[in-house]
């Protein structure tokens, strides 16, 4: 019977129109989230209520950059994953410190991006010529670009450039320069994913692949682009945190799973098709005040990580419930009772 | 382990009195968001009955049918089944248990699971843990050689290897290995079988209710419906508006009922925009050479059409002019194609998007500049189109909102906004009512004769007669070209049988 279920929820009542132009936006649950933590954090440790959240918006750009990248990549559609960020971050920083000393920061910050982009040109190889799984050949890339990370932390005696340090840590007004910029930049996303061939295309492949390729889309292009997107953000976040903190071999590691949690909480569909732009933000802010507050309150790293894995579970389940585009568990469960309670009602009217 | 619903010795006449109706549908309403798919519909099938339904699409067949299957609830209303319990609701789960089975428009196979496999995920009684493949290879393979003799399907293959046309066998099959069968629900069974299948089909239809099953059949084609069935019930605009005897009604009497002018082809479609075309009219834009007997070319302003029988070779052919690149030998095909899916739930739609959205995809080229996509000629263009094909539901529906139909029109919208030079069309009108098939149709024919190339395969022979020229399949080869006098559907039928005008397999 479960196959033959399966194209009832084509027509299902979620499918009207009038339910998702009047829908909460995906990243609303997320945004809760963020100002729950933030109120729990003044509650924790009253006074300056807005430390919290300053000490938040320097960390969280990094974090949104790569976080950015990766919704590329899920939103492409079920497999699509990109494990080597982490990696590439940590390479990234090394790249950026000893091209930088050599040829000034710009150029450090550029070539941090392009590592990351030639990394990411392995993975691509490995996914649409060879026809690797994604997991597995992001893995792989990650593989190789973690010896690469090592022979560059044997040969660095840098550290960063002092522009780029103070770029890092300039404020306007209180508010660092570089959220500034990453906000440009998450908007600049969010237009290209609406108004561009090369965003709706993404889209497209995501919800089906089949289709997008009957529609006339090259769906090899778009991917190889994604994930070539992917790389280049996760270098970019690599060079500019080498300044910010310092280069590093395990500077990225938190990174690869932060990144997919974070597009996940921010109200991406996990399974493609739907890419939430500022979901990144309101994701990145919450995990980073959220670190915060369970490193205030003296949890372990290990707990704080139990924490965050059944928080990403939670979240997929009820923004999934809320927003209604998948169906999820919590969706089923109460269309069951409705269900139940009407038979009730007939039988015994 | 006897198989019920199958073996013809069986003697499994019903306890119950045969005068009680199978299933009685009365005042069924459902609403999804604001659309009324159902407004108090009132239904009645007999034992031991075939009962047409027929309506346009939108009329709120499908959704009538799940009702009667227990999938979805009704609003208001009841429906009530001979085989239910006392208290019992009507349910998914009781639906089963009282042995109504369903046959899907939309093939519902998992295509990575063999044909037995499939046959076992439907099957409602208990598997056990062990030797269950066993009993289900068993099972569909009686069922198949039963309904299909001669069908040549390995019960052993995945589903998702098998033609269209197999996997509605395998569909339809399934839902007969099942103890007590009581009512079984055909929703388009013939759209994608070939004309043997179809025969032994009802032939098979007519055992079943010899022996007290009760059938719900669910069909465009109405010749078929008039033969097989013993009443016929129209539905239009969400109820049923008329029941007739199928022996004392005709065609035009039902065409009528549905509300649809019967239009000879010269439906009122015209094209929203000519296409910005660079090839002469006349001049052939794609050639296919290939040793295996494939000599094909399609000149500009073409309506070409790909006849046979199914699976001989159109699809390949197709997917050859679809795909072909620089390195792909022995094709020559213009720039821009675009392409309409037949399976339109998996290659076809994309589900999280609107009517617009979906209709725009392909013409993307031509509404942006420099990658951006200008917002008003999207919007314009949409609704052109939506305008044109009279899509129901605006710009902004969901395009699971709508029915099979509407969101056929769709994909041919989409295919033809696009400027492609070349419109490939893999059998798409099935399951698309005779209205909608006509104003498709003239569409078709207007966008060739603005210098569009057409190729065209279609399972339906009939159709072949709006086509300038036709080639027949027989076994991956181009058995014959038909253009003019030549191009009948007796001629094609013979073609495609025939195996005196080509090779001798």
């Amino acid at each position: 019977m479960s196959a033959t279920l399966s194209t009832a929820p084509l027509t299902s009542p979620d499918a009207s129109p009038r339910r998702r132009r009047l829908s909460w936006p995906a990243w609303g649950w997320s945004l809760i989230g963020v100002l729950a933590v933030w109120a729990l954090i003044v509650v924790v440790r009253p006074g300056a209520p807005f430390d919290p959240l300053a000490q938040a918006l320097t960390l969280a750009p990094f974090l949104v950059l790569v976080a950015l990248g990766q919704m590329l990549v899920i939103t492409l559609g079920p497999g699509n994953i990109d494990v080597s960020v982490g990696t590439i971050i940590s390479m990234a920083s090394y790249v950026s410190v000893a091209v930088g000393a050599a040829a000034g920061p710009t150029a450090g910050v550029l070539a941090a991006v392009g590592a990351g982009i030639a990394a990411a040109v392995c993975s691509v190889i490995a996914i649409l010529l060879l026809r690797v799984p994604p997991i597995i050949a992001t893995l792989a890339t990650s593989l190789i670009v973690s010896s690469a990370t090592l022979l560059l932390a044997d040969a660095s005696r840098h550290s960063a450039d002092a522009g780029l340090r103070a770029f890092v840590n300039a404020k306007i007004l209180g508010v660092p320069l570089i959220a500034l910029l990453v906000l440009a930049v998450t908007i600049v996303v969010a237009l290209m994913l609406r108004h561009t061939r090369f965003g709706l295309s993404i889209i497209a492949v995501g919800q089906s692949a089949r289709a997008a390729e009957r529609a006339g889309i090259k769906v090899w292009a778009i991917t190889a682009l994604a994930y070539l997107l992917c790389g280049a953000f996760a270098g970019l976040a690599g060079g500019l945190l080498a300044a910010f903190i310092s280069p590093s071999t395990v500077l990225g590691t938190s990174y690869m799973l932060d990144s997919i949690a974070v597009v996940v909480i921010g109200g991406t569909l996990i399974s493609g098709g739907r890419a939430v732009a500022a979901g990144a933000w309101t994701g990145a802010l919450f995990f980073v005040l959220l670190s915060g507050l369970l490193n205030l309150v003296g949890w372990s790293i290990g707990a704080q990580n139990i924490l965050k894995g059944v928080l990403v579970v939670a979240v997929v389940v009820v923004s999934a419930a809320a927003t209604g585009t998948g169906r999820s568990s919590l969706a089923r469960l109460r269309d069951t009772l409705q269900i139940r309670n009407k038979n009730k009602e007939t039988t015994h009217g | 382990m006897s198989d019920t619903a199958l073996s013809e010795s069986a003697t499994a006449v019903p306890s119950t009195p045969s005068t009680a109706p199978t299933i009685v549908a009365r005042g069924v309403t459902k609403s999804y968001g604001k659309t009324r798919a159902l407004r108090g519909v009132d239904l009645r099938l007999e034992h031991g009955e075939i009962l047409g339904l027929v309506g346009h699409n939108g009329a709120g067949k499908s959704t009538l049918m799940r009702m009667l299957a227990g999938i979805e609830q009704p609003d208001d209303g009841a429906v009530d089944a001979r085989e239910r319990r006392a208290g019992a609701a009507w349910n998914a789960d009781s639906a089963a248990a009282s042995g109504v089975r369903m046959v899907y428009q939309e093939l519902a196979l998992c295509d990575d699971l063999t044909v037995a496999e499939n046959a076992a995920l439907s099957d409602p009684r208990p598997t056990g843990l062990w030797g269950w493949r066993g009993r289900a290879e068993q099972r569909i393979g009686t069922a198949l050689d039963t309904v299909f003799p001669g069908h040549g399907i390995s019960v052993l293959r995945r589903t998702g290897e098998l033609a269209m046309a197999e996997r509605q066998m395998v569909e339809i099959a399934r839902a007969l290995c099942t103890d007590a069968l009581s009512m079984l629900i055909l929703d388009e069974p013939t759209e994608s079988l070939g004309v043997d299948a179809t025969a032994q089909l009802y032939a098979h239809l007519r055992t079943l209710t010899r022996r007290g099953v009760s059938v719900l059949l669910i069909s465009h084609r109405m010749q078929e419906v008039l033969a097989n069935s013993d009443r016929i019930a129209v539905m239009k605009d969400g109820t049923v508006v008329e029941t007739f005897a199928a022996a004392a009604t005709s065609e035009s009497e039902l065409l009528v009922a549905m509300g649809g002018e019967v239009r000879a082809a010269g439906a009122d479609v015209t094209a929203p925009r000519a296409a910005d075309l660079t090839a002469e009219r006349g001049a052939i834009v794609a050639t296919v050479r290939a040793a295996s007997g494939i000599s094909f070319e399609a000149r500009a302003g073409e309506l070409i059409g790909l006849a046979g029988l199914a699976g001989q070779g159109q699809e390949q052919l197709l997917n050859k002019l679809w795909g072909a690149g620089a390195l792909s030998r022995g094709v020559t095909v213009p720039r821009r194609r675009a392409y309409v899916p037949g399976d339109r739930q998996t290659s076809g739609i994309l589900p999280l998007w609107s009517v617009a959205e979906n209709l725009t995809i392909s013409a993307m080229r031509g509404i942006s500049r420099l990658g951006i996509i200008n917002g008003r000629a999207k919007r314009e263009l949409a609704a052109e189109w939506i305008g044109a094909l009279k899509v129901r539901g605006d710009a902004a529906t969901p395009i699971t909102a709508l029915s099979g139909g509407n969101q056929q029109k769709v994909l041919v919208a989409r295919a033809f906004a696009a400027d492609a030079q070349m419109v490939l069309l893999d059998d798409p009108f099935r399951g698309v009512d005779v209205a909608t098939k006509n104003e498709l149709y003239a569409l078709m024919k207007a966008e060739a004769a603005a210098g569009r190339c057409i190729v065209w395969y279609s399972t339906e022979n009939s159709e072949m007669a709006h086509c300038d020229r036709v080639y027949v399949f027989r076994a991956n080869r181009l058995v014959s070209e038909l253009s003019g006098e030549s191009n009948t559907e007796e001629r094609i039928i013979a073609d495609s049988f025939d195996e005196n005008t080509g090779d001798q397999r």
